[in-house]
């Protein structure tokens, strides 16, 4: 009687989507491995009986390394062995490796099935194994499938039962490494290939000069494609909807209303000329929506789009072995460049994502740059939307401000902190091109995510400014830090406002500032601020939760210091 | 026959890993990754300024980093 179902594997084997083929659970899968730090459940249909599946982290061995292994194999051992079922997922194209697994789930008595994932992919790369003989050496079922396109899963789903435990002696890791070494020699035949364009590219990318080369090639393709695809979605879909079909609707609507009513003032804002404008007018209608909907919106489609390609085709862990060095001297290691991207998306994920990194002194580093440092996509695109109009110059400043501030900081935080920064090592995965059916379900998540996380705060937020606003609550306030906002920042005292509401929603922050009509050197210096201050309270949420008490209050401070050195410093260097 | 540490092996080069320098840790770790004594390995690549190795090891690519790779000590010829 099976109760429970594990999928276990060596990270990187299409282990998700085996998962999603067999639940119907849509999950996230990656192509690089730690992506699945945390299980995803899903049931399946095991004749009249649905069984709960489990999807472990990606491991190696039994003998867990990392938070991630630990995890799997806890869970793997909570029900005792005659209840469960253990799938473990193969790479066809990489047999060797893998099977120290596979072997260790069989001498430590575990009912498991091997499902050799990726045929198609070993087939292509002239690795033939001979599945039978396979069976015959390692008395567990073994089933050659290939989840992307749904070949052997049903006979996976059927031999599911047939999983038993098969008696055979616990040896060492050199004895296993031995024994797997003569299996292979029976079972595995390479064919001969010429180098072909795939495996030449997968070679150049690794290598210093070429990679390099690479490296800038990706990252400025990926930019111009996601400018092109969110300024496509701006131009060609929801700048046409809002001001061709809502604008009028509200517009109408505005003319027959009691204006400077408290009800008028929350959901239209202020007329600017007479007219609603979405940018300025700060309604619950007319702002809240189109600064998510018409700036951010298409702009968080298209970046998450391109990252999610570039997951998923295999590219990340090679660009994390280029920026290894410098990484290096910041106390990280290559592997950190995939938190710092993701972060670059929205930080909250990037910053749960330094889960990754080995200790806790390198969680703080990343977390501490990333809250810091990296601008998410919402503020990106209110950056480009406002500052974009002075010239590409002030918007290129806001990066390279940023950029030298993650240099300094990380160099100094890695000189300051005890401890010492583990070595990096990692596997190398071939490029695969991923389904688009997984890419589209990705995207759909993150997109997905983004607006449930978004939208209500931003209603929420505009609401509590407008009702601040209109009783002039902010007055006092905008007293208080006058000296510093004017004195040090060179900015009217009511930047102020945009400063506090920042902590909210960074894109409703930036938002605020375009009523103010401020300079070019004066948007610069705020949305520089902006940037670096205070992270808004979700990205808060999951630092206190992530580095407890103490280091959000450690983090916290070096924030404030930075925003007040950086916000002088700009101040009294920008001549105009 | 020389010996030598991957950092010193040149790129495109082979080599079999003669012992890893280093505590049980780090041994069972590489070694869960395919990297054990005897393995035939080809350093594929190495980024200067104390970058990491790139290594492959049967179908297996592996990088280490700058430190990691120097307890790795190969024969080479």
């Amino acid at each position: 009687m099976i109760k429970k179902i594990y999928l276990i594997g060596n990270p990187n084997v299409g282990k998700s989507v085996v998962f999603s083929r067999l639940t119907d659970v849509h999950v996230i899968s990656s192509n690089y491995p730690g992506s699945t730090v945390e299980f995803i459940k899903g049931y399946l249909s095991l004749g009249d009986e649905k069984v709960e599946v489990v999807d472990l982290p990606g491991t190696y061995s039994l003998e867990p390394s990392s938070t991630a292994e630990e995890v799997a194999v806890s869970l793997l051992r909570e029900y005792p062995k005659n209840e469960i079922a253990v799938i473990n997922i193969l790479d066809s194209t990489n047999l060797e490796r893998n099977l120290l697994l596979t072997l260790q789930l069989i001498e430590e008595g575990f009912p498991a099935i091997a499902c050799l994932n990726m045929c198609d992919d070993a087939a292509h790369r002239g690795v033939h194994i001979d599945i039978q003989k396979l069976e015959e050496i390692i008395r567990i079922p073994v089933v050659s499938t290939c989840a992307v396109t749904g070949i052997g899963i049903k006979l996976l789903i059927d031999r599911i039962k047939e999983a038993s435990p098969v008696l055979r002696d616990k040896v060492s890791h050199e004895e296993r490494w031995k024994e797997i070494g003569r299996i292979i020699e029976r079972v595995q035949r390479l064919e001969h290939r010429h180098h072909r364009v795939r495996e030449m590219l997968e070679d150049a990318s690794v290598r210093p000069f070429t990679g390099l080369i690479m490296a800038s090639a990706v990252i400025y393709v990926s930019f111009k494609i996601v400018r092109f695809i969110g300024e496509s979605i701006i131009g060609k879909i929801t700048d046409p909807i809002f001001y061709g079909t809502i604008q009028p609707l509200l517009e109408k609507l505005a003319l027959n209303w009691q204006e400077k009513s408290f009800l008028f003032h929350l959901l239209i804002g202020d007329l600017v000329n007479g007219k609603i404008d979405f940018k300025q007018s700060l309604g619950l209608l007319t702002t809240a929506p189109y600064i998510e909907f018409g700036m951010v919106l298409p702009y968080v489609i298209s970046f998450y789009l391109v990252l999610s390609l570039l997951e998923d085709i295999g590219y990340l862990p090679r660009l994390a072995i280029l920026l290894d060095n410098l990484l290096h001297r910041l106390g990280l290691h290559g592997y950190a460049i995939i938190p710092v991207l993701l972060g670059f998306g929205c930080n909250v994920p990037g910053i749960l994502s330094t889960r990754v990194l080995e200790s806790k002194r390198e969680r703080f580093i990343a977390s501490t740059i990333i809250s810091i440092g990296v601008p998410c996509v919402p503020l990106q695109a209110m950056i480009v939307g406002l500052l974009g109009v002075f010239g590409g110059f002030y918007v290129g400043g806001v990066y390279l401000t940023l950029f030298t501030i993650i240099l300094i900081l990380g160099i100094i935080l890695n000189r300051v902190l005890p401890g010492y920064s583990p070595e990096f090592l990692i596997e190398i995965p071939p490029y695969r091109f991923p389904p688009l059916t997984m890419l589209a379900r990705k995207l759909y998540f993150r997109v997905k995510g983004f607006l449930f996380e978004a939208v209500p705060i931003v209603l929420v937020g505009v609401l509590i400014i407008n009702i601040l606003l209109y009783f002039k609550l902010f007055d006092i306030v905008t007293g208080v830090f006058e000296p510093i906002i004017h004195g040090l920042f060179g900015l009217p005292k009511e930047a102020i406002v945009a400063l506090i509401v920042g902590f909210l929603r960074k894109d409703v922050a930036i938002g605020m500032l375009a009523p103010l009509e401020l300079s070019a050197k004066q948007l610069f210096i705020a949305a520089t601020l902006l940037a670096i201050s205070f992270p808004c309270i979700a990205t808060f949420i999951v630092l206190w939760k992530e580095l407890g008490i103490k280091g959000l209050v450690k983090s916290s401070f070096i924030m404030i210091m930075i925003s007040i050195i950086v916000g002088t410093a700009l101040n009294f260097v920008i001549l105009r | 026959m020389r010996k030598v540490s991957l950092v010193h092996l040149r790129p495109g080069h082979k080599g079999r890993v003669l012992e890893i320098l280093g505590g049980s840790g780090l041994k069972n770790r590489l070694m869960s990754m395919g990297l054990y004594s005897g393995k035939e390995i080809t350093k594929l690549s190495y980024v200067g300024l104390r970058g990491p190795v790139v290594i492959k090891a049967g179908r297996n690519i592996l990088a280490l980093g700058h430190g990691m790779a120097a307890k790795v000590m190969v024969e080479t010829e």
